[in-house]
């Protein structure tokens, strides 16, 4: 997956390269507008993350010119504001999701995951892991080619584990990722356990094996090991 | 009672004493000068009688009405003369008594004493007295009228400029751009007032507008290093080998940050609000925010074991902004979860007239018109931020409803009242 991330803030740009990078993507950053518009007519990307709040023009334009040089590429909108006009406007100029700044780096990897499967498999990927097989399109889940029934945010929750394998995952992203801004932490952390114990509950009881690792003091970890 | 009618009033009172006192004066000075002319005449007819005696003109013809003389020979007396009141019969009016100014003496005519003596009918002291307090009353009356008159003229004239400025000042909003404009005007202390207020409206407008800017830029720039420093965390947290001890730490930061995160954020809001930055909008369907927010929140209750119990009256139509909207309903519902008990329940009713909140929970510990301040916590819980039931209030503000707030036997009480639809 290839990824161009548009981000004045240089820290914040390395911070997502140096994450993303880490998994199977290849990430470029582009520091304002000009450099940005120079890479989207020299490459083409996957996916382009996009911070419509540049300091050298507005970061819809360049989503309006991307969407004539690359109407293929996915966009993910990331902004500081919590400005609903924002989100509208880019929405109707083809962004594919929206995250506002601050954002977890899993969040951001599992957002991305998903817009790069709705664009190149069309919906239709089948996510493996281990015994696990889940059809993103239908929302089926399979432990050993039987089905799994889940509730809606179990299989959130499980494609975001999937999504970010291998990776500590804090109860306070997970939370945050289930129910946005609607939680506040303490409570949630329960409500995040409760979920998970489920889930886990669920999938042995299946006859998978028990993937969701927990990492005492912080949260948890999907992975086959 | 405005300036001018008490300036008048003042004034008149003043008056009031000055004519009092001017009345006395008045009426001693006439009274003095009237008895000094009396006296004088009297004098004077005396020493025309003198000398009409020296003259021989024999006492029957010089005694005239008010003249009495007695011959009282040659023997050695003194010779004197004395003023005094005295009573005597009024000339035409029958048995009544009347004052007269009386000068009796005794003189010395070509060798022989005479006592002579002379009485004037005098004015009476109530007479003055009388023409006194009608000169002073009428004098007063018309002063009075024209004090009136005056004070209607200077309200009408003088005073026009500094209604209109009254107006202007009344009508003045520092949260528009307008800046304040006033009337010219010829009356200098006007002018004064004019380029002071002009000039302290502006001050207060850009010290606002600066208050405003960096409030919201301070709350917003705080969230480009926390994103930055909660990336590195998250990076940090992916190092192999990390210690269970190295992990938790990175934990604790991570929530740390997310908190003054929320926090920020939390600011944000009410500063935009403050600065009105949400405007009031079309008439939407508060039953369908109100509806849509219970089922983001159903999921939760459930897993901390609430019962809800749920009353939405269809198409409640409200101007307000839908964001607010949605934020204020979900801070009722989020305090009916946090502040519930295991095992209970939250009860919802939404129609026309209110938007009501119950739960059993706790007694607050703050009081309870204080705990719509900002950080106030009933409980001291981490994980709130004591904004949430600051931010409902400053919607309810903002969109003309009205929150209160009451615990009573166990039960939490949360009322937001809607501006009636009619009205």
């Amino acid at each position: 997956m290839k990824i161009l991330v548009v981000e004045d803030e240089k820290e914040l740009a390395e911070n997502i390269r140096a994450y993303l990078s880490r998994s199977d993507m290849i990430c470029e950053a582009a520091f304002d507008f000009a450099e940005a518009q120079d890479k989207l007519l020299s490459f083409e990307y996957d996916i382009v993350l996009l911070d419509i709040m540049l300091p050298d023009g507005n970061g819809l334009h360049l989503l309006r010119l991307l969407k004539q040089l690359q109407p293929e590429t996915g966009v993910l909108i990331v902004s500081a504001k919590n400005a609903l006009d924002d989100k509208v406007k880019g929405l109707e100029l083809g962004a594919d999701d929206y995250l506002t700044k601050p954002f977890h780096l899993p969040e951001l990897n599992a957002r991305l995951n998903a817009i790069f499967r709705r664009r190149k498999f069309q919906g239709h990927k089948m996510l493996e892991f281990g015994d696990l097989h889940v059809n993103t399109d239908t929302h089926d889940v399979l432990v050993k080619g039987q089905p799994l029934v889940l509730t809606v945010k179990e299989y959130e929750l499980l494609l975001f584990f999937i999504s970010n394998k291998n990776r500590p995952l804090t109860k306070q992203i997970i939370a945050e990722h289930l129910w946005g801004d609607h939680v506040d932490f303490l409570d949630s952390f329960d409500f995040v356990y409760q979920h998970i114990k489920n889930l886990r509950k669920k999938i042995t009881a299946a006859g998978g094996a028990d993937y969701i690792k927990t990492i005492y003091g912080l949260g948890y970890k999907f992975s086959e090991d | 009672m405005n300036l001018i009618a008490k300036t008048t009033l003042l004034y008149l009172f003043v008056a009031s004493l000055v004519f009092g006192a001017g009345g006395v004066v008045a009426y001693v000075l006439v009274q003095q000068e009237v008895q000094k002319e009396t006296d004088f005449a009297l004098y004077d007819n005396m020493l025309q009688l003198t000398e009409e005696l020296a003259d021989s003109i024999p006492l029957y013809i010089l005694k005239r009405g008010k003249v009495d003389i007695y011959d009282l020979g040659s023997e050695v007396r003194d010779t004197f003369y004395q003023f005094s009141d005295t009573l005597a019969p009024h000339p035409y009016r029958e048995g009544q008594m009347e004052p007269f100014r009386k000068i009796s003496a005794v003189q010395l005519v070509n060798g022989r004493y005479y006592k002579i003596s002379i009485t004037d009918v005098i004015i009476e002291t109530d007479d003055i007295y009388d023409v006194v307090v009608k000169i002073m009353l009428r004098l007063f009356i018309i002063l009075g009228l024209a004090m009136i008159v005056f004070s209607f003229i200077i309200t009408r004239l003088l005073f026009r400029p500094f209604q209109k400025t009254l107006s202007q000042i009344r009508a003045f909003r520092l949260k528009e751009s307008d800046p304040l404009r006033l009337p010219n005007t010829s009356t200098k202390e006007f002018r004064q007032l004019h380029v002071f207020l002009e000039e302290m409206t502006a001050k207060a407008k850009r010290d606002y507008l600066a208050m405003k800017e960096f409030s919201e830029n301070a709350s917003h720039e705080i969230q480009t290093p926390l994103a930055i420093a909660q990336g590195k965390l998250e990076l940090l947290m992916e190092t192999p080998n990390l210690s269970d001890e190295q992990l938790q730490l990175t934990e604790a930061i991570q929530q740390s940050i997310a908190r003054l995160s929320k926090l920020g954020k939390a600011l944000l809001l009410l500063t935009k609000i403050d600065n009105q930055e949400f405007s009031p909008q079309k008439p939407i369907d508060f039953s369908q925010i109100g509806q849509s927010c219970l089922d983001n929140f159903s999921e939760l209750a459930d897993l901390k074991g609430l019962r809800m119990h749920v009353q939405i009256e269809p198409n409640v139509l409200l101007a307000v902004n839908p964001v607010l909207a949605d934020v204020l309903v979900s801070n009722l519902l989020k305090n009916a979860i946090r502040y519930n008990e295991p095992n209970g329940w939250i009860e919802l009713e939404l129609n026309q007239y209110h938007l009501l909140v119950r739960n059993p929970g706790k007694e607050p510990s703050v009081p309870t018109e204080r705990l719509f301040d900002r950080f106030q916590k009933s409980q001291p819980t981490y994980g709130s931020l004591g904004l949430g039931l600051a931010i409902v209030k400053k919607i309810a503000e903002a969109s003309g409803m009205k929150v209160n707030y009451i615990f009573n036997s166990g039960i939490h009480q949360l009322q937001v009242v809607f501006p009636s639809a009619k009205a």
